[in-house]
């Protein structure tokens, strides 16, 4: 083979591999997943909103300072200031923009469960968010990383689904289903990426080995919901539990591709994240997670001792017209 | 469908910009010092962690347009910090202790306090931030923030000491042997009302 030809060789496995035909089962599960999350965000800073996003001395710490830390890394990264502002013009106090803002979220939110004005509400959504989490910066934890990366692949994601309200009201052609797969390709990799440096990053650290860092992490406050006392009873348990999560992490980029493996290591990596949120009260942490898995791997799993029609393989190609799968 | 080459290229780009990342958040832990890599390896981490926020344009000036979009995207894209939560090893968590002196000669002792579960959360990280060397020069504003925000609550103070502390957990064995955890002193501020001013120690 040429050189030429096998250069167009690995291109066309290259397009094959980013373009999968998909059904948009999981953009549904997607969408429904984070509308969820953005409602339970909302409705949990509820009491603290103000407090943390005040910029006039009622507030916890200004929201002027975490905006003039994110402003030197770039002064157009979207913050709650940009808002302010803009009330200010137009005779809104901030208080009230605040208000607005918490309300549109939690408004956006609902849409996205329901499906209603998918891709304006998806855009709305991830800017609101991005705003709050930029102008907290100080505050700002991984839960909230991952909420932003999750609205920012929503909405440039081929909406709305089949099971959207938008779809009902307004009968609109099915998406293609390459570019549906393109996305879940481009969710796939991603979580690749968080699992293997994320493991990678706590496989150098002696305490992953030893068990102390699970230990340490389940009795610092805030994440203490489980008595100490109680932990001690499990502590020969905590060494193997660390270097599983340490295996299950690194092991993500391999396992989850391989169908033998896939269920078994989502089961996994599931279980670790509903653990996470049980016992140290990440529940946004956790929630975020298990969407993204859910919606990455979950969606069309062959699931182990059951019956699946047609061999049980994801021929996703089976669910679309052939006209509808461009070359 | 827009052509696939442009998609491919989107992805080759935004997957190139999580690597780097990625990259320089493993080497930053490396260079540190935190890991059980050997010691020998910290100048080379060190200096990958420098080419990985080259290759972000971070070495660049702040007003560097490229560096400015760059960061910008990162941002949007919600990839602007790597995945090493809880990593290499759990550090020790930090404390702020407020003692409020009221005119009457009582002092009472509090914390910054937030009403949900997620705003602790916050709150905490906010903490584990202060301790960072990085954050050296706001350390003072935001304890003044943090105490102004309970003196709200607390009309009639008029002098605050507020203590910033790392706490170390006791480990397991010593859990057992009935040791608690234990608070090292960092910094401390005296802040007056009268003076409208602060004094660091």
């Amino acid at each position: 083979m040429t050189p030429l030809g096998s250069a167009s060789d690995v291109w066309k496995r290259v397009i094959e591999f980013l373009f999968p035909p998909e059904t948009d089962k999981w953009l549904a599960v997607f969408r429904i997943g984070l509308g969820l999350q953005v409602v339970v965000y909302t409705l949990f800073l509820r009491s603290d909103w103000h407090s943390l996003f005040s910029g006039t001395g009622k507030g916890l710490v200004s929201r002027r300072l975490g905006e003039a830390i994110t402003s030197f890394d770039s002064p157009l990264i979207p913050k709650l200031g940009w808002l302010v502002f803009l009330g200010r013009h137009v005779g809104i106090g901030e208080e009230t923009v605040l208000s607005v803002a918490w309300a549109c979220l939690l408004c956006m939110g609902c849409c996205l469960l329901l499906g209603l004005f998918c891709r304006p509400a998806a855009i709305i959504a991830w800017f609101l968010h991005l705003c709050a989490a930029e102008s907290g910066g100080l505050l700002a934890y991984g839960a909230y990383n991952f909420m932003t990366m999750a609205l920012f692949y929503l909405m440039l994601s081929p909406l709305p689904d089949r099971y959207s309200v938008d779809r009902r009201l307004v009968k609109t052609k099915l998406r293609d289903p390459r570019l549906l797969g393109f996305w879940r390709r481009v969710l796939q990799v991603h979580l690749c990426f968080v699992y293997f440096f994320g493991g990678l990053a706590k496989s150098l650290g002696s305490g992953w080995w030893n068990g102390s860092n699970l230990w340490r992490s389940l009795i610092r406050p805030p994440f203490n919901l489980i008595s100490p006392d109680i932990l001690v009873r499990f502590k020969y348990a905590l060494p193997v539990l660390g270097i599983s999560i340490c295996l299950i992490e690194v092991g993500y980029p391999v396992f989850i591709w391989m169908k033998k493996t896939r269920f078994l290591w989502l089961v996994c990596i599931l279980a670790m994240h509903a653990a996470i949120g049980l016992t140290m009260g990440m529940y946004l942490f956790a929630l975020v997670m298990i969407v993204l898995n859910l919606a990455a791997f979950g969606v069309g799993i062959r699931i182990p001792f059951m019956r699946h029609p047609a061999g049980g393989a994801r021929d996703f190609t089976q669910s679309f017209p052939k006209k509808q799968l461009p070359a | 469908m827009i052509s696939k080459r442009v998609y491919a290229a989107w992805f080759g780009i935004h997957f190139f910009l999580i690597t780097a990342v990625c990259f320089a958040g493993l080497f930053s832990l490396v260079a540190e010092g935190t890991t059980i890599l050997p010691s020998a390896l910290d100048t080379y981490a060190r200096k990958a962690e420098l080419l990985a926020a080259w290759l972000l344009g971070k070495q660049a000036a702040a007003s560097n347009p490229i560096r400015r979009s760059v960061a910008t995207y990162l941002h949007a894209a919600g990839i602007q910090s790597g995945y090493t939560f809880f990593a290499p090893n759990i550090p020790n968590y930090h404390k702020l202790t407020l003692e409020l002196y009221y005119q009457d000669g009582r002092v009472e002792y509090e914390s910054p306090h937030v009403r949900g579960k997620a705003a602790a959360l916050r709150l905490d990280s906010l903490l584990d931030r202060l301790a960072d060397a990085r954050y050296e020069p706001l350390r003072e504003v935001v304890v003044k923030m943090l105490a102004l925000s309970v003196l709200r609550e607390h009309p009639g103070v008029k002098k605050i000491r507020a203590t910033f502390g790392s706490v170390s957990p006791p480990s397991i064995s010593d859990f057992e042997h009935g040791k608690g955890e234990l608070f090292q002193p960092m910094f401390s501020y005296d802040f007056s009302l009268r003076e409208e001013g602060s004094s660091g120690r």
